[in-house]
């Protein structure tokens, strides 16, 4: 054997492999075993209808999801075949595995941070049996979504990603996780008509008879489905996520738009509704990019972790920039330090107070988490690990560090300013201490602003190695004086 | 690929169940479909801000029970809302919705009407399905007015400017700091300069014709009026809970009498009233006086042909019909012109608190013409009061000097108004009748 014949095998060998594993989806299972496992079952028949099908279709080793799902559904669609039930099978095989691929892309994107996993997400997706024939008393979710597809709208994989991300019950897991998905309803109950002349408009370049015909839908939905949705929340009915419109909501609308003499059916005014919140959501991905660029996911990890390190100023520094020139001044160093330990006492014990008041489990945990952030030094999956929460997520949910230095920063600004003000008055004459707090105000508001980014800095360098910031010290000192 | 989860912002707060029902409730008053979504937002808006001020600083809290969102009518004509407390300071609360533009919607109302006008503006962040909200940013009135001022920003024909949101400060923490160290004074905030009542008096004749053409729900006030009657109708509470009730279908007056009762209500509102409680101290006040009404006394030597030999006998007339006049009562009389007949009227009024009904006063008007005029055929008497026209009576033209008449009873502080007319657009209105007998009445 040559050696471009050797190459050729291999190539072979690979196709072939790759054929299989392509085939592998169409009459495989990916579900759920009584223990809650993931595991795969391959279904006889499927198997065998498939491989006969790809040999009768394809000569070639080619092979293509496309082709494949295009010839399925035909033979899916067409009720009278025999083979109707089996190609669907495929089909319901194949929504499994891509179900899966969903679950495992979340996982990678946001379990470690937001505590998932994979295994958590997919009891509510995969709930499909594997028989041939539906339930009469239940439709599980990938019938759901294959009832749902239409092959000229979208391809299958995209359907499938859609239907899984907007699943209701996951996505209130995953808010619960601290994330969240906002529905094509939500998006849409929070339009106004008036906005869609800009957005549609200038953002989409749609035309002005597209754009009025939108508006007119739009203002329809809102009469039907808001009106719905409020005295659901009148009546405590609904929690949270928005539902799909149902049929007669629908027809509802369809209703109101002929009174504005737009003829549609309730299929054609679903499909017009998703892609209008298609268009809002591209929109808002922008604008809110553009103007609140909130803090991504890796800034808020990297808050906690290990990032290159920032030499830290000395605490020495901080507080030793007093004006010598300024009599009042003199006992500043004291006071500072008075206040500080003031404003970090008082912050705590409001913390402590409001949390206690709803869960004082919760309060319990943040008075440890707070101790094993500042003193101990420890990252947020460990602390998370040590308290018995979820993620990363949690913990920063728990502390709120970034409220917590400005609450404390005000209280020092607060308190200090007072003792200042009394200091000063011994030395100045009543009418210049109104020009004097100005003043003092903001060289104090400078300073503390000195001592609160040290121990941000510190925050988004813990490490055992760099200095302690006075903050951080003042704090543990008082964490250390109450226990 | 737009559908991505998002991480849910660490200092976002939950909304609790019994906070959103406070909320629907607020805005299950709103007349109109689409403002009560806007009301319901808001609603979830300012427990957002509440919860956020008061579980960081004990020693703030909001006091929103005086501000535009706890009144209906205000609720129903301010999209947003304005004169929230906290501490010494006004707070405005402008929220998004889950889908905003790159600028947000403020209402002109919170930059140029002084009653409207806070020290800062907020903004909120409002995730209605996921029950939470972000306080997203602040700016202060001072810094708002300067952006105006130097950037070109137009104003729309709802009445709205269009706000960059990047003119708002990214970090709302400093807010905290602002509210606990700042003086009211150091954010001057406009005052009301204008005489807010003759403005309105001024307008009337417009404001009747236009007004009543809000009464479908969805019409909102820019639709209608332009922005100098707007600003009037939105500093005016009372002309707010007018068009309140007409577009909740309940003003208690027939569509047809729309335009005479509202000119009524608003000289009703407008108008310096005459304060009859000075009456039963024997004494007239400034504008009684200066309109020489005259008390009557009940008892003295009468004079041929005068007043009060007159209405002795009206007294006697409306006695045989079952009217009573209690002794206590006080009685003016007032000669006027309408169209050149000259007209007389005569005010009885009394305090008819009782036990288990304190506080009110009843006031009996009779309309004739002074011997030997007779009252017009066309004569029409009518008296409303806030509520509507509460009586309009014509001359009977079988009936020779007759008089017409008409009693009310009302709480001391409603007022009365009455107004004769003779044929379409001539006609007279009487000042406003009021009834103040306290101290504070009577040194006025």
């Amino acid at each position: 054997m040559t050696a471009d014949g050797e190459k050729n095998q291999t190539k072979t060998n690979y196709e072939q492999l790759m054929k299989q594993m392509t085939g592998l989806k169409y009459y495989t299972l990916v579900m759920l075993n009584s223990t809650g496992n993931r595991q795969l079952r391959e279904i006889e028949v499927a198997k065998r209808f498939f491989v006969d099908l790809i040999n009768i279709n394809n000569n070639t080793n080619e092979i293509s999801d496309t082709l494949i799902q295009k010839r399925l559904l035909e033979l899916f669609q067409n009720n009278s075949s025999q083979s109707s039930l089996l190609a669907q099978r495929c089909l319901l095989c194949f929504i499994s595995w891509q179900s899966e691929q969903v679950c495992l892309f979340l996982e990678k994107q946001f379990g470690n941070f937001h505590g998932f996993t994979c295994g958590d997400l997919l009891p509510y997706v995969l709930d499909d049996d594997g028989n041939l024939q539906p339930s009469n008393t239940y439709q599980c979710f990938s019938r759901q979504i294959l009832d749902t597809f239409d092959s000229e709208k979208s391809s299958l994989t995209t359907w499938t990603s859609r239907k899984v991300k907007q699943h209701k019950e996951l996505n209130k897991y995953l808010l619960d996780c601290g994330l969240y998905l906002i529905s094509d309803w939500a998006i849409l109950n929070d339009t106004k008509p008036q906005q869609l002349e800009n957005i549609l408009g200038e953002f989409h370049y749609l035309t002005k008879l597209e754009i009025e015909q939108a508006q007119k839908l739009l203002s329809a939905y809102h009469k039907v489905y808001r009106a719905e949705r409020f005295s659901q929340r009148a009546n405590n009915k609904s929690r949270g996520r928005c539902n799909l419109p149902t049929i007669p909501q629908l027809q509802e609308i369809t209703e109101v738009l002929k009174t504005k003499e737009i003829y549609m059916s309730t299929k054609i005014v679903m499909q017009n509704l998703q892609n209008l919140a298609d268009l809002l959501r591209q929109y808002r991905i922008h604008v809110r990019g553009a103007s609140f660029p909130t803090e991504s996911l890796d800034e808020e990890l990297n808050e906690f972790a290990l990032i290159e390190q920032i030499s830290a100023p000395k605490s020495e520094n901080i507080i030793s920039e007093e004006d010598e020139t300024k009599d009042f001044l003199k006992n500043y160093r004291l006071h500072m330090i008075n206040c500080l330990d003031n404003g970090i006492k008082t912050v705590i014990q409001l913390r402590l107070k409001k949390l206690q008041k709803k869960d004082p489990e919760k309060a319990n945990k943040f008075a440890i988490a707070l101790h094993l952030f500042h003193c101990q030094r420890l990252s947020m999956s460990k602390i998370a690990q040590q308290l018995g929460l979820r993620a990363q997520d949690a913990v920063a949910r728990l502390l709120k560090l970034k409220e917590f230095r400005a609450d404390v920063r005000r209280e020092i600004l607060v308190k200090l300013k007072e003792q200042v003000i009394e200091l000063a008055q011994k030395y100045s004459t009543p009418t210049s201490i109104t020009s004097l707090e100005a003043q003092i105000t903001e060289a104090l508001d400078e300073q503390i602003t000195n001592i609160i980014s040290q121990a941000e800095v510190e925050a988004t360098t813990m490490q055992s190695n760099v200095a302690m910031s006075y903050f951080s010290q003042r704090l543990c000192r008082q964490l250390d004086n109450t226990n | 690929m737009s559908l991505e989860f998002q991480r849910l912002p660490t200092e976002s707060l939950n909304i609790e169940p019994e906070e959103i029902n406070q909320a629907v409730e607020l805005s299950n008053k709103i007349p109109d479909d689409s403002r009560q979504w806007q009301t319901y937002i808001n609603g979830l808006a300012l427990f957002t801000f509440k919860k956020w001020i008061e579980e960081r600083d004990e020693n703030l809290t909001v006091n929103w029970q005086g501000s535009t969102i706890a009144k209906p009518s205000l609720a129903n004509a301010i999209p947003i809302i304005t004169n929230l407390q906290v501490g010494q300071f006004k707070i405005c609360l402008i929220s998004l919705g889950s889908l905003f533009d790159e600028q947000v919607s403020f209402p002109k109302l919170v930059i140029d009407l002084p009653e409207f006008v806070p020290h800062f503006y907020v903004l909120v962040e409002v995730l209605e399905e996921q029950e939470c909200g972000v306080i997203q940013g602040f700016i202060t009135h001072q810094q708002l007015i300067e952006n105006i001022e130097t950037q070109t920003t137009n104003i729309q024909r709802d009445w709205t400017y269009q706000i960059p949101l990047n003119w708002f400060e990214k970090d709302p923490n400093s807010l905290f700091l602002y509210l606990r160290t700042l003086e009211p004074e150091a954010i001057p905030l406009p005052v009301v300069t204008a005489n807010r009542q003759q403005q309105l008096a001024a307008i009337e004749n417009e404001l009747v014709r236009l007004l009543p053409q809000l009464q479908a729900p969805e019409t909102e006030l820019w639709q209608v009026l332009n922005w100098e009657q707007g600003s009037v109708v939105l500093t005016s509470p009372e002309l707010l809970e007018w068009v309140y009730k007409l577009q909740n279908n309940n003003l208690e007056t027939a569509l047809a009498s729309l335009q005479t009762y509202l000119l009524d209500f608003i000289k009703l509102i407008t108008r310096p009233a005459i304060n009859l409680g000075r009456w039963l101290w024997d004494e007239l006040d400034e504008i009684g006086e200066s309109l020489s009404w005259q008390l009557l006394n009940l008892t003295p030597a009468r004079e041929f042909r005068s007043p009060a030999e007159e209405f002795e006998a009206i007294k006697l007339q409306l006695q045989s019909q079952g009217v009573e006049i209690p002794t206590v009562a006080r009685c003016g009389h007032h000669n006027f012109l309408l169209a050149g007949h000259p007209l007389r009227i005569y005010a009885v009024v009394w305090n008819s608190s009782a036990k288990n009904d304190p506080n009110l006063w009843s006031l009996l008007l009779i309309l004739g013409a002074p011997v030997p005029n007779t009252l017009p055929n066309t004569l029409k008497f009518r008296v409303s009061d806030l509520t509507g026209i509460l009586t309009e009576q014509q001359v009977n033209p079988q009936q020779v000097n007759s008089y017409l008449y008409t009693s009310v009873v009302g709480a001391w502080d409603e007022k009365f108004i009455a107004s004769v007319n003779i044929a379409d657009g001539v006609e007279v209105t009487l000042p406003p009748f009021a009834f103040d007998n306290t101290r504070a009445g009577l040194s006025k």
